[in-house]
This record gives C-alpha cells, structure tokens and sequence, in this order.
C-alpha cells in the first residue's frame, strides 16, 4: 500500500499554479497564453484526485475522481474553442499577439 | 525515505520544470515538446495515486488529443513552424505576482496535517457507477457542455463570413 504525505502534493499544485499564472501575464503569444492556463487547470485537477486519494475522516473521496473526469473533457473543449479563436484572430489580423487583439468583434 | 516519495519528488521536479521551460523556450515546436512530457508527468502523478482511470484519460486526452490540437494550432497559424517567438522580457510584476499567488497557496497548506496517510485506492467500477449511475447525469453535463463548445467552435472559424 502506497503511503505519502498530503502537504508534498499540495505543495506541487501551488507551484503549478504559480508557473500557470506567471505564464499568463508574461507571455504574449495566444497559443503560449492557452499552455498557461491549461497548466492552472492541470493544477487544479491534480487537487481533486489529490483529495480523492486522501479523503478528510475516511470517508469516500469518489465524487474528487470523478469532478476530476468531467473536468479533463471540460478542457479539452477549452483547447478547441480557444483554438477556433486562434485561427480566427489569425485569419482577421493575421497576427496571434494578444496585444493586437484589441477589438471583441471577430 | 519510501520509494513512493522519492518517487513523487522525481515527478513532482520533472512537472515543475518542464512546466516552466514550455512557458519560457522561444521556440514554439519545443514548447509543445515540454508540454507534452509534462501532461504525461501528472498521468505517471495520477498513476502514484492510484487513480488509474485518470491516468489513462490524462494520456489520451492531454498527452494525445490536446497536445495535437495545439501543434495543430501553431502549423496553421506560422509559415515556418521552427521560426522563433520574438523575446519577451520578465517584468518584476508577474514574477511577484506569481510568487505571491504560490507563497498564499502553500502558507495555507502549511495548516495541514503533515503525517503519512495510505493513498486510498477505488476500483474503477466504483468510479464509473458514479458517473453513469443516476441516469449518467455527469456524463450528460460533460457531453452538453462539448457540444455547446465544438458548436461555437465551429461558428468562429466557418468560411464566407463578413
């Protein structure tokens, strides 16, 4: 039977976090900007299988695995629109710098 | 030290790095690359705790589908796909930012319990009893919510708009 500690993991996906948001704000490039945030969601899904494998007063941590589950197929369908928005912006402004995506109308 | 943590430390190192050398090489090629080692790095996490159907979803979802799409992406959206992203300088502010966001994170993980807990382990079945029992109502969710996006997908890039 594996035995590790809570606080290592967590700690991880504070750190993806981090590098998720800096990615965010430094990064310029609309293909870049989706890694980022596809990084804090990776985050953010490792926390749920996280307190699934680790469920507070023994209960069941299930409901983590399968939030978890719905939430891989929710970004995937990030990735696609984001990219659709990608190919828009591109087709439009020939350019995929967020810095010249200064209108909303595509 | 178990093998189990020495095990995690690896991963965990190996996530963190490549995590931030895909957000900060120039080449957009080699930034797939390192996103890809790192998508299959959480599934080997997800593998460690004993959720093996998230591990394999990890793969063929991320590792597989959206690692494509976005290599994809840059393909359509470059006319040479090695050409090289112009640099970019790292300003103080994200950097604090992002230090801060980390920082709050793990002084709040400091309030944990530190000792060594057995990872919990579920069948598969038991997983997939809770999804599509009750009438499958995540999977519906899920399902909706894909559809919705590919449909929008679908009307930002159709041909012959003005």
């Amino acid at each position: 039977m594996t035995t590790l500690a809570l606080t290592g993991f967590l700690g991880l996906s504070a750190a993806l976090l981090g590098v998720g948001v800096f990615g965010i704000l430094t990064r310029r490039n609309f293909i870049l900007l989706l890694i980022a945030v596809e990084v804090a969601m990776n985050a953010a899904i490792l926390n749920f299988v996280y307190f699934a494998a680790f469920p507070p007063n023994g209960g069941s941590g299930l409901s983590g695995q399968a939030i978890a589950v719905v939430l891989i197929g929710f970004a995937a369908t990030e990735v696609a629109v984001g990219l659709a928005i990608v190919l828009a912006l591109n087709r439009l402004k020939g350019t995929i710098n967020v810095a010249q995506a200064t209108d909303l109308k595509l | 030290m178990s093998l189990e943590e020495l095990a995690f430390l690896a991963l965990a190192v190996v996530a963190v790095a490549t995590a931030l050398l895909a957000l900060l090489v120039r080449e957009l090629v080699h930034t797939i690359l390192w996103i890809a080692i790192f998508f299959v790095d959480l599934a080997a996490i997800y593998f460690l705790l004993e959720a093996p159907f998230l591990g394999v979803l990890q793969l063929g979802v991320y590792a597989g589908a959206v690692t494509v799409l976005l290599l994809f992406g840059i393909m359509v959206t470059r006319k040479r796909i090695f050409s090289r992203e112009a640099a970019t300088g790292i300003g103080p502010i994200p950097l604090a930012l992002a230090l801060v966001t980390f920082i709050f994170l793990v002084s709040a993980v400091g309030e944990l319990p530190q000792s060594e807990v057995p990872v919990r382990s579920y069948a598969p079945s038991a997983l997939s009893v809770l999804l599509f029992g009750t009438d499958g109502a995540w999977l519906l969710l899920l399902g909706l919510v894909m559809l919705a996006g590919v449909s929008g997908a679908i009307y930002l890039v159709r041909e012959g708009r003005d």
